[in-house]
């Protein structure tokens, strides 16, 4: 059935363009209202309407910690409407696909900046892109990762000039390589609860703070084979821990929900601690839920191994408090609430969503392609994405 | 025509969300600030306050919002046509309705009945509301009770608890709510701007439910989701101007029309009115401290250029190009807007400066609020001022708290400005002049700027090199001037003469308690003095009885007062004629001699209102009362009574009675024991004994 698309999507390239010189005409006699509907004009408008909505989503959603939708969720959709972009915007080469991608990609980061994994989405499509391109031209991108210096120095310049060329396949070669990517974000959550059993055992005790549908997910996996018993820190102020006890409980999981202020205490007990993140860093760190780095210390202190479940679209090329915007501060109601009174105006309150949690407090990362140290990171990561992508404000 | 076509478009899936945004205030409140642009348009931490209303409206999922304005329309048409809400991709369809002819609320909604604009329940705002309430459960809970109930429940107010001392809550807007906890039907709404005896109607408590709730922890949040009704309504009653008198015309009315209001109360998010500058200080500084999240200000929700900035801790926000001298702290809660240079050693807290301006050195600024293009030169302090567009600030000026520095005005070098200073380019007395139309437009204001240039900057209020007129300040006595100062912020309550007098006075109607009506109210005040003009009137030009009658009657149509009161009033009148005319330190005995000849005069007057023996006892009762302030005069009550009584104004059973009533108070009990009373009333009985011997 997509190929069927993909045939009438390069047919209607052409079409675009005689509709191109035709909005320019109108334009030029100013013309407020195109005369005749257009089935292309249609396209465009339905698809700059969606990435308005999607912005406007992406501004609003998070008015707590967690949003209201997962991040899984978010990542499917960024590349959706990224294959959107693909298939309906105007392009001619592989150059100016990415360019649209890259400002469109913008946009999206910078509607909801702490939503790491939008920016994530968009470089892995670029990446994908780039290696089409290459593909396309007989040469393999793919052996170019591995740069060595010499290389480097013959190379001169980016490669960017050479993306002028224009393919005729390259479009659907895209946009089936953008579908591979969605299959693989549709299955990454069974992918990673696929390992549980390798990691819990019998009778073990299991810690871990508010609410992660990965570790959700992994948890209850673990469970159909396996007793054991999970702690779970409620991560005030917003207590997401205590919807993710509720629905372990569901699953007749031996659940036990404590304070943020009890995990030292608790932590001499306590076999593993697994938790989710929100981000993973280039450098191996997490960008994770208040008061996981509390977690992660008392973790270390007892020596106890500190498992994060993180799926491959996590990975953010972005390393800790290079801007500003790293944190991510919501309104102090949950802290100290609206209805307080005087005591308001006299004092300022703080609510900070996430914190910053080094890698070194890390034991092993659980993706969907595996288990690994934080120290592999970097590795991944040059294989996830391509180095000139890292900053999607830098390109041309 | 437009309008109409997307209105039927999107029906055919579920009720198009639809918003009327009334981008005008009706008032005068942030004069001379609002002189110059509307208030709409004044910027609230660099953004425009109708955006923040527009953004609230599309992210509650309002697909179409219809945008009244009056004053200064040109420039929101302008604003808005170069805001985002006017691109195509907008979710919210804006649609800009001028006239210069709406003067109210009301106004505006028999327009929009007129016009028939709206389809459905619509949301109802102001152009200075912030907000991020989710309205969609209260527009739920209106939609299933306008489907159980048709077209019952007209409106739904949505109100934000904040208890009282909350600084988000402003005393002008204080309200008391009587509610059915279960139906959640507003039983009773009123302001309580310092009243200090509240009156509730007993029949709202007699129907219904059995359980009530008495709120005096609310915010009205200035949004109300209405049903169409409600514009039919304001045409029906062309006497409504604000919704004020919506809400108490319903409530009065409500057993004739069967309208129902309803409210729904929120603990979750933010939603205030910039009603004043008082509020125009906690709101800005609210959603600095986020508390409007995700309305922030570094989200850049207006998607205006360059206007993206940064936010690190202790709430600090850049926008791009801002630089900073050596040596100068933002502590915290400071907003800058973009290309700001500020010179070296200078603390900023709880600050909001515009883009475009020039600060110097060693400035202190202190819950400032700053727009742009201003300059401020080295050495200025500022502590809670507002300092609007193009101002320049000299050399070592001082701002007080509360002062106010609208547009283009040049203060300094080296004045100190008192509290609540307010400085214009526009001379206080244009708005005199003006006065006369109810409403300014346009034209006027051009007219009268050519009239200021004739007149001279005082140096002594603006500084040497200063331009600007000083508008009232509040150290004045003038109290007429006062009243301005205070109220652009908004520190003393200026009620509504119009709106609040007439409803409290129904409310007395209402009142079945056994208390006189409400003493305190303005009306009755009003109505005594008239009384006791109109008496002197009377007896200095010699009109007779029955014209006086004439006279009396007719203020009691003009005030709206009860036949009781008139009475008491009356009563009340007379018996502190001789005080006002001779001077309260007259004695006993002068006291009577001037008054019986009065009250001789009087009779027929008295006559004509005391008929009843129930209107003896009142009549008594309120003689009682003022005889019970006035302690050393008890010895004329005996006379007073036994002029009355030979007048044949009272009865004997009628003194009796009120002789014999059981007293609470020990003063009251104290005056029946009085000997002269005594005597007067021993002297009746044995009159009465001896009639009835007679007989």
């Amino acid at each position: 059935m997509t190929r069927r698309r993909f045939l009438s999507g390069s047919a209607s390239v052409q079409a675009f363009r005689r509709l191109d010189q035709l909005t320019i005409l109108a334009r030029n006699q100013r013309f407020t209202e195109t005369p005749v509907k257009m089935p292309g004009a249609d396209k465009e408008t339905d698809l700059s309407e969606r990435i308005e909505s999607f912005l406007s989503e992406l501004k609003r959603c998070g008015s707590g910690a967690g949003s209201l939708r997962g991040s899984a969720e978010t990542a499917r959709e960024t590349t959706a409407l990224l294959r959107r972009i693909t298939a309906q915007a105007r392009w001619g080469n592989a150059g100016e696909l990415m360019e649209i991608i890259r400002k469109e990609g913008r946009r999206m980061t910078a509607a909801q900046p702490s939503e790491t994994t939008v920016g994530n989405m968009v470089r892995r499509v670029l990446k994908i892109i780039r290696e089409e391109y290459a593909r396309s031209r007989g040469s393999s991108e793919e052996t170019d990762q591995q740069e060595s210096l010499h290389k480097l120095l013959t190379s001169g310049g980016s490669s960017e000039d050479n993306f002028r060329q224009h393919f005729a396949h390259l479009k659907a070669n895209v946009i089936e390589a953008i579908n591979e990517l969605l299959t693989e974000l549709e299955g990454t959550t069974d992918n990673i609860s696929m390992q549980a059993l390798e990691h819990i055992h019998s009778n073990e005790v299991i810690m871990t703070i508010g609410r992660s549908r990965t570790v959700e997910a992994f948890l209850k996996d673990a469970a159909r084979k396996r007793k054991f018993h999970v702690i779970v820190a409620e991560c005030a102020p917003f207590c997401q821990g205590h919807e993710m006890a509720t629905s372990l409980c569901k699953e007749d999981i031996e659940t036990t929900v404590i304070p943020d202020a009890a995990i030292f205490a608790v932590m001499s007990r306590v076999n593993k601690v697994i938790i989710g993140t929100q981000t993973v860093l280039a450098n191996g760190g997490l960008r994770a839920v208040n008061g996981t780095h509390t977690l992660a210390l008392a973790a270390k202190h007892h020596s106890t191994p500190l498992i994060v479940c993180a799926p491959m679209f996590k990975l953010s090329p972005q390393f800790p408090n290079e801007e500003d915007t790293f944190h991510k501060f919501v309104s102090p109601h949950e802290v100290l609430p609206f209805t307080e009174g005087e005591i308001l105006s006299k004092v300022n309150a703080h609510c900070p969503v996430f914190d910053y949690v080094p890698p070194e407090l890390i034991t092993l990362f659980i993706s969907n392609i595996g288990g690994n140290a934080p120290s592999y990171i970097y590795r991944l990561m040059s294989e996830l994405y391509h180095p000139e992508d890292h900053e999607l404000y830098t390109g041309k | 025509l437009i309008a109409i076509n997307v209105t039927s478009r999107g029906r055919e899936e579920q009720p198009l969300l639809q918003a009327v945004l009334v981008a005008d205030s009706f008032n005068r409140r942030f004069f001379p600030i609002s002189k110059d642009q509307p208030r709409a348009l004044l910027p609230l931490a660099n953004v425009s306050m109708i955006d923040y209303t527009l953004e609230f409206l599309t992210s509650t999922g309002v697909q179409e919002t219809f945008v009244f304005c009056c004053w200064m329309s040109s420039k929101i048409k302008e604003h808005l046509q170069k805001s985002k809400w006017c691109r195509p991709t907008s979710p919210n369809v804006v649609h800009v309705i001028t006239s210069d002819l709406y003067r109210s609320l009301g106004d505006v909604l028999r327009d929009v009945d007129a016009k028939a604009l709206v389809r459905s329940d619509f949301l109802l705002v102001y152009g200075d509301v912030v907000s991020n309430i989710d309205v969609s459960q209260a527009l739920q809970e209106h939609r299933q009770r306008r489907k159980m109930e048709k077209n019952i429940s007209v409106m739904t107010m949505i109100f934000k608890e904040s208890p009282p001392g909350h600084k988000t809550r402003c005393e002008d807007d204080d309200i008391i709510v009587a509610m059915d906890s279960k139906s959640k039907r507003i039983l009773h709404y009123q302001r309580a701007q310092a009243l200090k005896k509240l009156h509730f109607p007993m029949n709202i408590f007699h129907s219904g439910s059995d359980e009530f709730e008495i709120r005096f922890d609310l915010l009205d949040c200035h949004i109300s989701i209405c049903s169409p009704q409600v514009a039919e309504l304001f045409t029906d009653n062309f006497d409504y101007q604000t919704k004020n008198d919506f809400v108490r015309g319903l409530l009065v009315n409500e057993e004739i029309l069967g309208n129902q209001i309803h409210m729904h109360v929120t603990k979750d998010g933010y939603g205030a009115c910039v009603s004043n500058l008082l509020m125009y200080d906690t709101v800005s500084s609210d959603t600095i401290r986020r508390w409007v999240y995700p309305i922030t200000p570094e989200a850049n929700f207006a998607d205006q250029e360059g206007q993206s900035c940064t936010h690190s801790r202790h709430n600090v926000y850049r926008e791009p190009g801002v630089s900073l001298g050596h040596g100068s702290q933002m502590e915290e809660n400071v907003l800058i807007g973009r290309n700001t240079m500020i010179g070296a050693n200078c603390t900023i807290s709880n600050t909001v400066i515009g883009a475009n301006c020039v600060i110097g050195d060693n400035v202190t600024l202190d819950r400032a609020y700053i727009w742009n293009r201003v300059h401020i030169a080295n050495d200025v302090k500022v502590k809670q001022s507002v300092i609007c567009d193009n101002v320049e600030v000299k050399h070592g000026v001082v701002l007080n708290e509360q002062c106010v520095l609208a547009y283009n005005v040049v203060v300094g070098p080296d004045i100190t400005l008192q509290e609540g200073t307010v400085l214009s380019m526009h001379h206080p007395d244009e708005e005199d002049d003006e006065d006369e139309d109810e409403f300014l437009s346009d034209d006027d204001v051009g007219h009268s700027k050519d009239k200021t240039k004739q007149k001279v900057f005082n140096p002594a209020e603006v500084g040497s090199e200063g331009k600007g007129y000083r508008w009232k300040t509040s150290s004045l006595d003038d109290t007429e001037e006062d009243e301005l100062a205070e109220c652009i912020w908004g520190l003393a309550l200026n009620p509504d003469p119009e709106s609040d007098s007439e409803s409290e006075v129904s409310e007395g109607s209402h009142d079945l308690g056994s208390h006189p009506a409400s003493p305190e109210l303005d009306d009755v005040k009003v109505f005594q003095n008239e009384v006791h003009g109109t008496l002197q009137r009377g007896l200095d030009e010699n009109i007779s009885c029955d014209n006086l009658v004439l006279e009396i009657n007719s203020l009691k149509y003009a005030y709206n007062i009860s036949l009781k009161e008139v009475m008491q009033i009356l009563i009340r009148v007379v018996l502190e004629f001789p005080f006002h005319q001779q001077g309260a330190q007259i004695s006993t005995a002068q006291y009577s001699s001037h008054l019986l000849p009065l009250l001789k005069k009087w009779a027929p007057v008295f006559k004509n209102y005391v008929k009843r023996p129930q209107d003896q006892l009142d009549c008594l009762a309120s003689m009682e009362e003022v005889f019970l302030e006035r302690e050393t005069h008890w010895a004329a009550l005996v006379k007073v009574l036994m002029s009355m009584y030979q007048l044949e104004i009272l009865e004997e059973e009628g003194i009796m009675s009120w002789f014999r009533q059981s007293t609470t108070t020990d003063k009251s009990q104290q005056l029946r024991r009085n000997q002269g009373l005594l005597k007067f009333i021993q002297w009746i009985e044995e009159a009465e004994e001896s009639s009835e011997g007679d007989e």
